[in-house]
């Protein structure tokens, strides 16, 4: 039965409206329905897993339009997505219905996250980039109502409209990317009728001769422009800018975007089209392992500098996101390998960074949403079972030995060695550097935020009176902590598992320690200076460095100052006087149609005499028609 | 089953009418009941459930058989299809609601049986005669139905339509007769009439047959008499009248001038041309200034006659009506008509839902609130009635407007499209009242005896959800309209 590969998505959304439509009336029942939903899927997931085990991939689809098909595709791959999915979303739900307490609006706010759940599974399964383009704007769409949520506050609409916007900027890139796909693909010979043009599983089983008919150099810009889209999703320089901002949402939020349902949708996109990658020209993988790895070194530097605890692991994100941007890039030298690596990143990030999330959710509720991390301090006393988690997190966040992040993320430094190695060319290393220096920027923003949050004396009255909430709550944190550390301990089955040709990456001891090192550094400078108080006597607010990087490279000002205001807003000044013009000619338009609508409302006066008059003219009007018509 | 010899050339079975035969037996079942007490309630299950046995039976009805009475019945999938479509429009107005009480309602619902006779066997027979019998005891029945309600408003609807609808039959009528002079031969399937081409006899038969079926299609300038019956009778008779009625009339026009008329229609194509524009035209713009929502469905039921019309253009204008581009269109006309039914059979449907007889646009203000499921049905029908994607409206717009573009009528289209765009004013118009604007006063939630009409407003919504989602039958349509010439 093909049924649960469908009823993985669709559960989902008949529980964002059941749990709606109940919870209007009885707010208790919004999140357990939206839970009970969500855990519906993750057992589909495991039973389309066991199909998948037994019988390949499940491969489902129907003609939806023209030669559009609408089903869904489950293969090894689109499996660990969906089963991670599933689960760290179930995990997160159930936290949350802890965490919205008593919020008037819960029921909102569970329907809303069911359904962006559902847009991310039926996304990671459907089996045609149309169908996958739907729910991956569903996602977006989702991502704006759950990030302005708190609607009341200013920042919160205005941090979801940017979201909104700049990832639009991304799906109109995937748009032109699609579209350039599918009008390449018109008379490709081997389209057999029933298959369209962006079916998924046509296109990464015939990438090959696909790049031989479209030209690597067309089907390289496609994957330009695909890269491009999930930049926009997957939040990659430039596009990164709203992921900051869209902390403002509910903290449990922050973890489903950044863990299971939104950044990880441009990873999976990459990862799902790789052989279009892979096959066309060079400069399309060139440019996903350049993206990643700036951008896995870019928004390291950015993190050490901010105090916000959700901001903090907001970039953390940006940078993790780089790290398996750059793995699959890789694939250039390592092929599929790099996916694999990639994925695995994704899976063992998605849990720790949901983990973190939720920690961060609990200390923000026992601080009364005090978020600036210099003010917290001594929780560790405080609150020990959350900050131990937290810790956890931390750990798996800088690849510490032995945890599963430390499996994910150093195959990943491994591979760019490899990768320096194979290619020949000494440009190769750069990747290999900013990845193996990202590992001591990890480190330090970590451990920065950790010790200023867990050691120390309280720096704050809330602080002072935080306290840990009842264990029970914390049950899916010590399932996901659980899952930090020991997640590695299935790496080379997984590798092996999305791509069976690939394996765990060796390379010489000497350079698989240096990532190990620069972290290990990282933790013992940041204990220096933020585990003690020692960090209060340096000042460097008026180092330029400093404020360059406290700016954010005066990105954000340059995509609102330069380009909205200066460009966009010059531009539209000078089309608002033509609008205006045209508008008015439009309403002449509209109003004389209505009033001709008012005239023929007279001829219908209820009258039935005056009917037959009408009648009569009407018929001898089509005698005459025909008379003219010459049919006479 | 047996067969039996009707002495009229062909072997005949009955195995073929059991739809047919059922409702009638049903029909007098129903008829019985008045002398027994039994609650209406009762009866409107009967007659429900009797209209989906029927619809279960004409779908297994084997179509391999071809014709059979000499040719008076032709059992095909084009039929089938037809007459499942319109005993699931008869199905909304008999839906077992509990807020209407019609006195003497066995006459009602036994009167919608055996008008439902009629429309199976209409979709069957191709013979202009048993065509015109099945077509006026359809029309005779809803004659009854419109009467139906407690107002002399219903009274009022009824006299005008059956007015009306005698100068239609007596058009139907002369049309047929001229036919006979024409061709011999009453019989309307496309081998009859191989020898006998453009004839003056068939022109007026053909002009006539128009007049006397565009009144049924409440096509301009023949419409009038539809916008006071469906303003006038209860809702779920509007919905059976602008629904099932109106797609009985579809059909026999589709089938009459395709079929009958199988000649090259390139002479009249103008007239299609000209009536379908005019019509929507009409329609549409009447729509905008309209405060009643119930005439703004009128209006729009009148609109999307035209755009139905639009089939028989393409049809005319592509020169043969055995040609692919043709096929397409009729199979286009064929799956509009589908979703057509459950929108415009939807959106009577709903407003049963506001208490009230008349419904102003004010009276759903606020509607979003008061009734949120009600709102939300109704939007979505707002938005297939618009044509907008993800509902089966979309796609019914979409097919037709792309049988018109291989038909190279892209002028056409270009007018089609546009009047579209000026029938999303009135559709959103309503659907701003009832999410925008708060209620007026005095007006509550919407009581529970009015939650019946919203389950089935529900389920036509997923209806049209899933027929916008699920579309792969237009290939299955495609071959059903090769069938159409009997």
């Amino acid at each position: 039965m093909y049924i649960y590969g469908w009823l993985i998505f669709i559960t989902p959304i008949v529980g964002a409206f059941l749990s709606f439509a109940l919870g209007r009336h009885d707010r208790r029942l919004a999140g357990p329905i939206a839970s009970l939903a969500i855990g519906l899927s993750l057992v589909f997931s495991i039973l389309a897993f066991f199909r998948v085990q037994s019988s390949g991939p499940i491969d489902n689809s129907y003609n939806w339009f023209f030669n559009i098909n609408a089903g869904i595709y489950i293969d090894h791959l689109a499996l660990v997505m969906v089963l991670m999915v599933s689960f760290v979303s179930l995990m997160i739900h159930i936290f949350a219905m802890y965490y919205m307490g008593e919020d008037p609006n819960r029921h909102i706010y569970f329907a809303e996250t069911a359904l962006f759940t559902s847009g991310m599974l039926g996304l990671v399964v459907s089996s045609n980039l149309v169908l996958f383009f739907l729910f991956w704007e569903l996602v977006g769409l989702c991502s704006y109502l759950l990030v302005g949520f708190w609607f009341f506050k200013p920042n919160a609409t205005s941090a979801a409209k940017k979201a909104f916007i700049v990832t639009r900027v991304g799906d109109l890139l995937f748009l032109i990317g699609m579209a350039i796909l599918y009008f390449s693909l018109m008379g490709y010979p081997g389209l057999t009728s029933g298959v369209s043009p962006l079916d998924i599983p046509f296109l990464i089983n015939h990438a090959q001769s696909i790049a031989s008919y479209v030209g690597p150099n067309t089907l390289g810009a496609v994957a330009v422009l695909f890269l491009g889209a999930a930049a926009g999703k997957s939040a990659q320089f430039p596009l990164h800018v709203w992921i900051p901002d869209a902390m403002e949402g509910p903290t449990t939020v922050s973890a489903l975007i950044h863990a299971a349902t939104m950044v990880t949708a441009g990873v999976y996109l990459v990862a799902r089209v790789f052989p279009i990658f892979y096959y066309s020209a060079p400069f399309a993988l060139y440019s996903v392992v350049a993206v990643g790895a700036f951008t896995a070194f870019f928004a390291g530097i950015i993190g050490i500098v901010v105090n916000d605890i959700k901001r903090i692991l907001a970039y953390s994100t940006i940078s993790q996101i780089g790290y398996m941007m750059a793995a699959i890039g890789l694939g250039s030298v390592i092929g599929y390998s790099g996916v694999s690596y990639g994925m695995f990143h994704l899976v063992v990030h998605a849990d720790f960074k949901a983990l973190l999330f939720m920690c961060a959710g609990a200390i923000l509720i026992a601080l009364m949403d005090l978020r600036d991390t210099r003010e917290m301090g001594g929780l560790w006393r405080r609150m020990p079972i959350t900050v131990t988690l937290l810790l956890i997190g931390s750990l798996a966040l800088v690849a510490f030995p032995g945890t599963a992040g430390y499996f994910s993320k150093d195959s990943i430094i491994a591979a760019s060695w490899i990768y320096f190695e194979k290619s020949g060319s000494p440009y190769a290393i750069i990747p290999w550097i900013l990845l193996a220096g990202g590992s001591l920027l990890t480190a330090l923003y970590t451990f920065r935020m950790f010790f200023r949050v867990a050691l120390g004396k309280p720096r704050s009255y809330l602080a002072e009176k935080a306290h840990d909430p009842k264990p029970v709550v914390l049950i899916p944190l010590m399932i996901l902590g659980a899952g930090a550390l020991f997640l590695g301990l299935i790496q080379p089955y997984f590798y092996r598992y999305v791509y069976s040709q690939a394996v765990v990456p060796s390379i010489p001891l000497y350079i698989e320690a240096i990532p190990i090192t620069l972290m290990a550094i990282g933790i013992i400078v940041t204990y220096f200076i933020y585990g003690t108080e020692r960090y209060k006597k340096i000042d460097i607010s008026k180092n330029l460095g400093y404020r360059i990087v406290k700016n954010k490279f005066y990105l954000d000002r340059l995509f609102t100052n330069v380009i909205a205001e200066r460009f966009i807003a010059a531009f539209s000044g000078a089309t608002a006087s033509f609008e205006a013009s045209y508008n008015r000619g439009v309403e002449g338009v509209g109003d004389g149609t209505l009033n001709l609508g008012a005239f023929f409302r007279k001829l219908q006066n209820g009258v039935i005499e005056n009917y037959f008059i009408f009648l009569i003219i009407g018929i001898s009007v089509i005698f005459i028609i025909i008379e003219i018509l010459g049919v006479l | 089953m047996s067969s039996i010899d009707l002495g009229i050339g062909s072997t005949a079975t009955f195995i073929h009418l059991i739809p047919e035969i059922f409702l009638g037996l049903l029909g007098f079942a129903i008829l019985w009941t008045g002398v027994r007490n039994i609650g209406e309630r009762a009866i409107s299950w009967i007659t429900f459930s009797g209209l989906g046995i029927a619809a279960l039976l004409v779908f297994f009805l084997d179509p391999s058989s071809g014709s059979a009475y000499s040719g008076v019945m032709v059992f095909n999938n084009f039929g089938k299809y037809f007459a499942i479509i319109m005993l699931i429009s008869s199905m909304f107005i008999c839906y077992p609601f509990s807020t209407k009480n019609y006195s003497k309602s066995e006459i009602f619902y036994s009167t919608l049986l055996f008008l439902n006779v009629g429309m199976v066997v209409a979709a069957f027979s191709y013979n202009l005669i048993a065509l015109f019998i099945a077509f006026e005891s359809v029309s005779i029945g809803t004659y009854v139905l419109s009467s139906f309600g407690k107002t002399r408003r219903n009274l009022e609807a009824s006299i005008k339509y059956f007015f009306t609808g005698t100068i239609a039959t007596a058009f139907i009528l002369f049309g047929a007769s001229f036919y006979y002079l024409g061709t011999g031969t009453f019989s309307i399937s496309s081998s009859a009439l191989s020898h006998v081409i453009n004839s003056p006899e068939i022109t007026i038969a053909l002009a006539f047959l128009i007049i006397g079926f565009g009144f049924k299609l409440a096509l301009f300038p023949f419409h009038q008499w539809a916008l006071d019956t469906y303003d006038g009778t209860e809702n779920s008779v509007s919905a059976f009248l602008a629904a099932g009625s109106k797609i009985l009339a579809f059909m026999v026009i589709l089938k009459v001038f395709l079929s009958g008329f199988a000649f090259d229609h390139t002479a009249v194509f103008y007239l299609f041309v000209i009536l379908s524009i005019i019509t929507m035209t009409y329609g549409n713009i009447s729509a905008l200034s309209q405060s009643n929502l119930k005439r703004i469905l009128s209006y729009s039921s009148i609109a999307q006659a035209g755009y139905l019309v639009l089939v028989l253009a393409v049809v005319a204008g592509s020169g043969s009506p055995t040609s692919t581009v043709s096929e397409f269109a009729i199979a286009a006309g064929m799956f509009y008509s589908l979703v057509y039914i459950f929108m415009k059979g939807g959106a009577f449907i709903t407003m049963n839902a506001v208490p009230k007889d008349n419904v102003e646009l004010e009276d759903v203000s606020g509607l979003g609130k008061r009734s949120p499921a009600t709102a939300v049905s109704l939007s979505v029908i707002m938005l297939a009635l618009a044509g907008i994607p993800l509902t089966g409206g979309f796609l019914a717009k979409y097919y037709l407007f792309l049988a018109l573009i291989e038909g190279s009528l892209w002028w056409l289209a270009v007018i089609a499209i546009l009047n579209s765009a000026i029938s999303v004013f009135y559709y959103f118009r309503v659907i701003t009242y009832m999410f925008a604007r708060d209620p007026k006063e005095g007006d509550g939630a919407v009581p529970f005896s009015a939650k019946a009409p919203v389950v089935a407003a529900a389920i036509i919504t997923i209806a049209l959800f899933f027929i916008g989602i699920i579309a792969s039958f237009m290939p299955t349509l495609i071959s059903a309209a090769g069938g159409i010439f009997g």
